[in-house]
C-alpha cells in the first residue's frame, strides 16, 4: 500500500496537450475517482502512474519516493486496462494468474490457485477459468480484467473504466461489490477513471474531476456536490443536470440580485463572495431538485423565490417527472413526483419555488469560477 | 424429414388423420424456387468448370516438368505426354550411375545458404520488426523506406562492385558469403511483413505484462512472440523461397563449393547436348525443400497468410 503523488505532470502527444499541468495526491489506502469526459486525459493520467507513460515533466511520487526511475514493473501496480488487455493466447486461469507468476511475486502453485479461484468466484467468472478468452463475452472479458488486477497484492490499483462494458444490472451490483472490497477487504489505495458520475459519487472518498488534460476540482463526493468549483464541474453530476442561467448582478438597496439577461428571472443571491459586485456578467446554476414545482395549493414559504415560466418539455419516467419550465428565454429542469403534474401539458403556465441559498453563482463561461460561498 | 418420423415421434396425433399425412407427398416447390435452382445448379457447373480449367492451367507446367524429367534423350523434345518413362535422368542427376554429378553438394549447399539466411534474417528481422512496430523515432519511416529498396532495387545494380569487393575479402564462393547477401534479399521480406503483425497487436498486452511485473524483453517473449507465431510461419516460407530460388547472386558470387542448385542446373544445358530432362530432374527435386517446409508449417500458414492483411 501507498500513496500516489501526482505533481504537476504534463504530456503532448505531437501538438495535443494530453495532460497539462496535473496535481493530486491520493493518500494510503484511499479510493480516489478520476473523473472526466472522454479524451480529457484520464488514462494517460493512469499510465503516467503506472510508468508506461512518460511525462513531458512533472513528477510521479510512489509511497514518497520519486518514481521517476522505476521501470513499470517494478511499481508494483496492478493496472485494469479499458481494452483488457487480456492475454488472447492464455485461458481465464492463465491470465488472472499471471501477475502472481511473475517474477516479482512467483508464488506457489497452491496459492496461485487458491487466489485465483477466489478472485473468479467473488467476480462471477469461477466457472470460466478453462475458456479461453475469445469465448467470453465482452462483460466477462472485463470481470476477468479485473480480475487479473484484483487477484494480487499491489501497492495500488489502477482501474481504467473497469465497469464501463457491463450490462446495467450487473454494473450497479458490481459496483456494491467493488465498494466492498476496496473499502473493506483489501484496502488498497486505487484510483478509479470513469465518466459515470455516479460510479464515482458511489465508490468514491474523493474525486478528482478532470478536462482537456486539467484538474478542476478535487474533493470529496459531498465537496464536488455542494459547491462545484466551476461550472463544468457542476453539470458533470446530477442528472437531469444543472440548469444554468446567464444575466448579470444588480445591487438593489444593499443586497445584490441576480437578473437574467432576459430579465424574466430576478432573485437575491445570497453569500456571493466578496470578489463578486454588482455589474458583473454571471450564471447561476439550479439543481433540478432544489426545485419545487408549486401546484398553487398552500402557502409559498417565505425563504423561497417564485419563478413563472410554461411547460416546455414533459418526459414521464416512472415515479417522477422530469419538467422542463421555459422563464422568459431560460430552460430549467425540475424534477417532479408523479402525482403533481398529473394534469399538466405543454405551454401550460407554471410555478416553480426555489430558495435563493441553493443557486450556484459561476462566472460566465464554462470554465468560470465559482462565486458563491 | 418425412411426415413419416413426424407420426412416430408424436404418438398423441390420432392415426386416422396422420395417415393421410404420411401418404402425402412433400409440398412441391414453386415454379419460381424451381428455376431459381436449376439457375443456380447451371450456375454452379459452369463456376466448377471454370476452376477445374484454372487448375488444370496452372499444374499443366508441372505436369509437363515432371513428364519431361522421366523421359529419355530421344523423347524429350518429340513426344508431350506418351512416352516410355525412366528413371535414368534422376541417377544421372543424383550421379549414381558414373558419379559424375554433384548436384547432391548443390542441393546441400542451397540448403545451407537458403536456411543460413531464412535464420539470420529471422534472428535479426524479428527484433527489427518490433521495433519498428513500436517506436516512432525521426527518420524511422526513412529507414524501413530504405530496407525495402533493397527488395525492389533490381539486384544487376549491385552485382559488379559486390563480385568485386566479394574476390577482395575472400568471400567469393563461401557458404558465409552466400548467407550475407541472400540475408539482403529475405530481410527486407521479413522485417516488412512482421512488422505489420506486430503493429496488429495492442501495445496495451505488452503494457499488461509489464504492469504484471514481467521484464519488457520477457512480456516480449512470452505474450507478444507467440501472437505472432503465424506470421513467424508464413514469413519463414517466403523467405525461404525466395532465398532458394534466388538465381543471380550464386551466379556471379559462387563458382564451385558454394554454387546453388538453381545455378548447377545450367550445366546441363551446355556442352555437346542440351539435356532438357536432366535440367526437369534436377527442378523437381529443388522443388522438394521449399515444399516440404510448407507442408510441416501448414498449420499456421494460411492464417499467417491472411492475419496481418486485416487489422481485426
Amino acid at each position: 500500500m501507498a500513496t500516489i503523488d501526482v505533481r504537476s505532470v504534463r504530456k503532448t502527444f505531437g501538438k495535443l496537450v494530453a495532460l497539462d499541468d496535473v496535481s493530486f495526491s491520493v493518500n494510503d489506502g484511499e479510493f480516489f475517482c478520476l473523473l472526466g469526459p472522454s479524451g480529457a486525459g484520464k488514462t494517460t493520467t493512469l499510465k503516467s502512474i503506472a510508468g508506461l507513460v512518460q511525462p513531458d515533466s512533472g513528477e510521479v511520487w510512489l509511497g514518497g519516493q520519486d518514481a521517476g526511475d522505476i521501470e513499470p514493473n517494478h511499481r508494483n501496480l496492478a493496472m485494469c486496462f479499458e481494452s483488457y488487455a487480456l492475454y488472447p493466447q492464455h485461458n481465464v486461469f492463465d491470465n488472472m494468474a499471471s501477475p502472481l507468476r511473475s517474477p516479482v511475486l512467483r508464488l506457489p502453485d497452491a496459492e496461485v490457485r487458491e487466489r485465483v479461484g477466489r478472485t473468479a468466484e467473488m467476480l462471477g467468472v469461477g466457472h470460466l477459468l478453462d475458456r479461453g478468452v475469445d469465448q467470453l463475452s465482452n462483460g466477462q472479458r472485463q470481470r476477468v480484467a479485473l480480475g487479473r488486477v484484483l487477484v494480487r497484492p499491489a501497492n495500488a490499483y489502477l482501474l481504467d473504466e473497469p465497469l464501463a462494458h457491463l450490462d446495467a444490472k450487473l454494473r450497479t451490483s458490481m459496483r456494491a461489490e467493488l465498494k466492498r472490497i476496496a473499502h473493506g477487504e483489501l484496502n488498497t489505495t486505487t484510483v478509479y477513471v470513469t465518466h459515470d458520475y455516479v460510479e464515482a459519487l458511489s465508490l468514491a472518498d474523493r474525486i478528482g474531476v478532470i478536462k482537456d488534460g486539467r484538474i478542476l476540482q478535487v474533493g470529496t463526493p459531498q465537496q464536488v456536490w455542494d459547491t462545484p468549483e466551476t461550472a463544468f464541474v457542476a453539470q458533470a453530476f446530477g442528472k437531469p443536470r444543472i440548469s444554468f442561467v446567464s444575466g448579470g448582478l444588480v445591487s438593489d438597496n444593499g443586497t445584490i440580485r441576480f437578473i437574467s439577461s432576459d430579465g424574466a428571472i430576478t432573485i437575491p443571491v445570497p453569500g456571493l463572495d466578496t470578489g463578486a459586485a454588482a455589474g458583473e456578467s454571471v450564471r447561476i446554476g439550479i439543481r433540478p431538485r432544489d426545485l419545487v414545482l408549486h401546484t398553487g395549493a398552500g402557502d409559498q414559504p417565505a425563504s423561497h423565490e417564485r419563478l413563472d415560466g410554461v411547460v416546455y418539455v414533459l418526459e414521464h419516467l416512472g415515479r417522477q417527472t422530469e419538467v422542463t419550465v421555459r422563464i422568459g428565454e431560460s430552460l430549467v429542469s425540475v424534477v417532479a413526483p408523479r402525482g403533481d403534474v398529473g394534469g399538466l401539458a405543454v405551454d401550460d403556465k407554471v410555478s416553480l419555488l426555489l430558495d435563493p441559498a441553493t443557486v450556484h453563482v459561476f462566472g460566465d463561461s464554462d470554465d468560470g469560477r465559482r462565486l458563491t460561498r | 424429414m418425412g411426415p413419416t418420423t413426424e407420426t412416430t415421434t408424436e404418438p398423441v396425433v390420432d392415426p386416422a388423420t396422420s395417415a393421410p399425412a404420411r401418404t402425402k407427398p412433400p409440398a412441391p416447390p414453386t415454379t419460381a424456387n424451381q428455376r431459381r435452382a436449376q439457375r443456380g445448379s447451371a450456375a454452379g457447373l459452369l463456376a466448377n468448370l471454370a476452376l477445374i480449367l484454372y487448375f488444370a492451367f496452372s499444374l499443366l507446367p508441372v505436369l509437363f516438368i515432371v513428364a519431361l524429367s522421366l523421359k529419355t534423350n530421344a523423347e524429350q523434345t518429340t513426344t508431350y505426354l506418351w512416352f516410355t518413362p525412366t528413371l535414368e535422368n534422376y541417377q544421372t542427376v543424383l550421379g549414381l550411375g558414373d558419379g559424375g554429378s554433384s548436384y547432391v553438394r548443390f542441393f546441400f549447399a542451397s540448403l545451407a545458404t537458403s536456411t543460413g539466411a531464412v535464420l539470420v534474417s529471422l534472428l535479426i528481422g524479428i527484433p527489427a520488426a518490433y521495433a519498428a512496430a513500436r517506436y516512432r523515432f525521426k527518420g524511422s519511416e526513412d529507414l524501413m523506406f530504405t530496407l525495402l529498396s533493397f527488395r525492389f532495387a533490381p539486384e544487376l545494380v549491385v552485382i559488379i562492385p559486390l563480385g568485386v569487393i566479394y574476390q577482395q575479402i575472400g568471400l567469393y564462393d563461401t557458404i558465409f558469403g552466400m548467407v550475407w547477401v541472400l540475408q539482403l534479399v529475405t530481410m527486407p521480406l521479413v522485417v516488412w511483413i512482421l512488422r505489420s503483425f506486430f503493429q496488429d497487436l495492442p501495445a496495451e498486452l505488452e503494457e499488461a505484462a509489464l504492469l504484471d511485473g514481467y521484464t519488457r524483453r520477457q512480456a516480449f517473449l512470452k505474450i507478444v512472440l507467440p501472437l505472432v507465431r503465424p506470421g513467424i510461419a508464413a514469413v519463414c516460407l517466403l523467405a525461404f523461397i525466395f532465398a532458394w530460388n534466388n538465381f543471380i547472386f550464386p551466379f556471379t558470387l559462387t563458382s564451385g563449393d558454394a554454387q546453388t542448385v538453381t545455378v548447377s542446373s545450367l550445366a546441363f544445358l551446355g556442352g555437346n547436348q542440351v539435356r532438357f530432362n536432366l535440367v526437369a530432374a534436377g527442378a523437381v527435386m529443388a522443388v522438394l525443400p521449399p515444399l516440404v517446409l510448407a507442408l510441416c508449417i501448414q498449420r499456421y500458414l494460411v492464417r499467417g497468410l491472411s492475419f496481418g492483411a486485416v487489422k481485426g
